[in-house]
């Protein structure tokens, strides 16, 4: 498991209170992890905060499953280097 | 008109017909009638003190819309004017001391009467916002919410506040008389009690319980209704409203456009344009325009509202009070209170809020707009600074307020600022954004929540909250700029002079929102000066004073959002050259399709998985999406989704239009 999707586990686990162990890249954040709207939104300003980064809203919103937050992040950090 | 009518005195045939008929007066040389009075129409009728009765021949439309003839049956009357072509039936009592118009239909009343020296409403203090006063507000026929705004809540100028109840003092002195009047063309029936009540044209009054001391405005083209087991009490209601089906009223003012009734019951409340009253209980409520409660359990409590909606079971309260109660409950405009949510006042909430749960903490979150603020199991309220900018809720009242005017006829006393963005709400913003900025600079990342007003903000979210609010600001502005430059353009202005702003405009860093009326707060100060002066003196000045700010709302919101342009993008857009503002045009045209765009996403939920819960019962799991589809639509062919995109495909053209223009310039 690479770095990035090891701290995107442990920042879905803080924030939506659920055992890191559950959590799977198939997993839908709402549907899957119990993810309310504002914990969404906790969510996406946790992953900001992990990787010092700025998500878009829009593109964040797309953002629908627990792979899908690994490759998106991954992207950005690689974009920028 | 019965006061155009020639009376005369009745000839002996006249009075013949009438005793013949078992009728009687005190004194029949006090009865005079119109010329040709047809006296067969005056049946069973007894007349005290000096009457004067118009022309009965034809019929005039009753109860249900039923003509019937005119004239006078089984009545006592005393001390009256009556029109041409009216009907009066089966009074109980008496009816005394009315001047009453051309075609009224009047029947089946208890008592109609006016006691020497009637106001019929006019000067009643209503105790609003505090239950046990402090900030009372006279009210009277005229009143619009931008004087009840200020005569409530500006009590840090008590000249103001003298000198306003000496303006409705002298107004209500205008209108004590001794008898009341029911307008042409109204329609009065069944009613038990009927005292010191003034009636306009057009107006049905239908199966009131009892009416007391109060005023019904209503005119041809915005009638008013007062329905069935209404009582009211030192009230106004004013015109196109309805008041039905058990309403209960007790110092009361029923703006224009209102509807009230299913049992809704109401003490000491003022309800301006637009408000929907029904099932529930107001008590010391100031309920500004487009005010909304339609759910039992729900009590509007000692506080102002405006574009509000009441969830089922809203309650609000203070019971933490020693020396009596002081609440102070300020819920700013376009708030909603969720189901069973419970607010302890004192307490202030920003503009566009959501309020979910029991807060049993007092907050002032009034610099914080579009948020979301749920309450923690410890009663605590949690805040989300700006999540609800770019809801579709948000964006769909917006445009459903203006379209929800039902005020008709020829005044629309109270001044109303629909725009969700202005000044008003932007400048809230900045400050906001300015304060989480500083916050959030100055928390460690070891502390997990702050304070902000009494609410509690996650660490993480002021940065998200910067973030939704800096959307909103630059969106605006940019709008406002690229509106400028467009009627600029349009006008063949040349590009240097694009963004000058009038001689007249009034610049205040802060605005004020005077009861649904957004102005600078410049401009607020400038009308205390007026009232205080004495310059604004009356009704009719009052009046004008506002609507003058209300005219001068586009320039003064330029001036402010010139001056923010400025503040926030760092660019003095007098210097602005061509290819800038076509940069400019751009930037809008990108912030604006990404905020709608988001908007549209959030519509998106309502199609999602979770939102078909409860579809499809005892069917097979694929009827669930088909069930869904059927009730609910889909996402792409639904009316607000489709709205947006297309708003999202006008824009583009619109601005790439406007570039080419301008390039052409």
């Amino acid at each position: 498991m690479s770095d990035v999707a090891e701290r995107i586990i442990k920042v879905t686990s803080e924030t939506l209170k659920v055992d890191p162990g559950r959590i799977k890249d198939e997993m839908r954040f709402v549907e899957d992890l119990g993810a309310e709207s504002i914990q969404s939104v906790e969510l996406v300003a946790a992953f900001e905060e992990e990787f010092d980064i700025e998500m878009d809203e829009e593109a964040a919103l797309e953002v629908k499953t627990v792979g899908k937050a690994i490759s998106f992040i991954t992207k950005m950090l690689e974009a920028e280097g | 008109m019965a006061n155009e009518i020639k009376y005369m005195a009745l000839t002996e045939s006249q009075i013949k017909v009438m005793q013949h008929q078992n009728c009687c007066a005190e004194n029949w040389a006090d009865v005079t009638v119109a010329e040709n009075f047809n006296a067969s129409n005056i049946v069973n009728s007894t007349f005290l003190g000096k009457v004067q009765i118009g022309s009965v021949d034809g019929k005039v439309p009753g109860a249900h819309g039923l003509a019937k003839p005119c004239g006078i049956y089984n009545a006592t009357i005393s001390n009256c004017t009556i029109g041409n072509g009216s009907r009066i039936a089966n009074i109980g009592v008496h009816l005394a001391n009315y001047n009453i118009g051309d075609n009224v239909a009047i029947g089946n009343i208890g008592t109609m009467h006016t006691n020497p020296g009637a106001t019929f409403g006019n000067g009643v203090e209503v105790d609003v916002v505090n239950e046990a006063g402090g900030r009372e507000v006279m009210i009277f026929d005229q009143l619009d919410v931008q004087m009840a705004y200020v005569m409530c809540l500006h009590r840090y100028r008590p000249k103001v506040i003298n000198n306003l109840k000496a303006i409705v003092k002298e107004y209500t002195e205008s209108k004590r008389s001794d008898r009341g009047t029911v307008g042409n063309g109204s329609i009065v029936y069944s009613v038990s009690d009927i005292i010191d009540i003034n009636i306009g044209s057009c107006a049905v009054i239908s199966g009131a319980s009892s009416l007391f001391n109060g005023t019904i405005l209503s005119e041809k083209d915005a009638p008013t209704l007062v329905g069935s087991a209404v009582i009211a009490r030192n009230f106004i209601i004013a015109e196109s409203s309805s008041v039905t089906s058990g309403a209960v009223l007790a110092h009361c003012f029923v703006g224009q456009g209102c509807q009230m009734g299913k049992q809704y019951s109401a003490e000491n409340c003022l309800f301006f344009a637009n408000c929907e009253a029904f099932h529930g209980e107001g008590c010391s409520a100031f309920c500004g325009p487009y005010s909304v409660t339609h759910h039992k359990s729900t009590l509007l409590i000692a506080a102002l509202f405006s574009f509000y909606n009441a969830g089922s079971g809203s309650n609000q309260s203070n019971h933490m009070y020693k020396l009596g109660p002081v609440h102070e409950g300020k819920v700013l405009r376009g708030t909603k209170t969720g189901s069973f949510s419970y607010l302890m006042w004192p307490c202030r909430i920003g503009p566009f809020s959501v309020v979910l749960g029991k807060h049993s903490s007092t907050f002032d979150t009034a610099d914080y707009p579009f948020s979301h603020l749920a309450a923690r199991p410890d009663g605590k309220c949690s805040m989300v600074p700006g999540l609800h900018l770019t809801t579709v809720g948000t964006v769909r009242d917006g445009a459903k307020w203006p379209k929800r005017d039902r005020r008709k006829g020829s005044v629309k006393r109270d001044i109303i600022s629909f725009d969700v963005f202005s000044p008003y709400t932007v400048g809230q913003m900045i400050r906001a954004s300015a304060s989480l900025k500083a916050l959030s600079a100055a928390t460690d990342k070891s502390v997990d929540e702050v304070s902000v007003g009494g609410a509690i903000v996650k660490r993480l979210i002021l940065r998200t909250g910067q973030k939704y609010y800096k959307s909103g600001i630059h969106m605006y502005l940019l709008e406002k700029v690229v509106e400028k430059a467009e009627a600029a353009l349009k006008n063949g202005t040349a590009v240097a002079n694009f963004f000058a702003t009038s001689g007249d405009a009034v610049f205040s860093e802060e605005w004020v929102d005077v009861g649904g009326q957004l102005m600078p707060q410049q401009r607020l100060i400038d009308l205390h000066n007026a009232i205080e002066s004495g310059s604004v003196a009356s009704v009719e000045a009052f009046a004008a004073a506002t609507q003058k700010v209300a005219d001068a709302y586009g320039d003064d919101e330029w001036a402010w959002a010139k001056n923010a342009y400025k503040a926030v993008f760092d660019v003095d857009l007098d210097n602005a050259t061509q290819k800038e503002v076509a940069e400019i045009a751009q930037t809008y045209l990108k912030v604006k399709s990404k905020f709608l765009k988001l908007v549209v996403i959030d519509a998106e939920k309502e199609f999602a998985e979770l939102s078909q819960c409860g579809f499809g019962l005892d069917g097979l799991q694929k009827d669930i999406a088909d069930d869904f589809e059927g009730v609910r639509g889909t996402y792409e062919g639904n009316a607000f989704v489709k709205d947006m995109n297309a708003t999202i495909a006008d824009l583009k053209t619109r601005i790439e239009a406007f570039v080419e223009t301008l390039s052409n310039a």
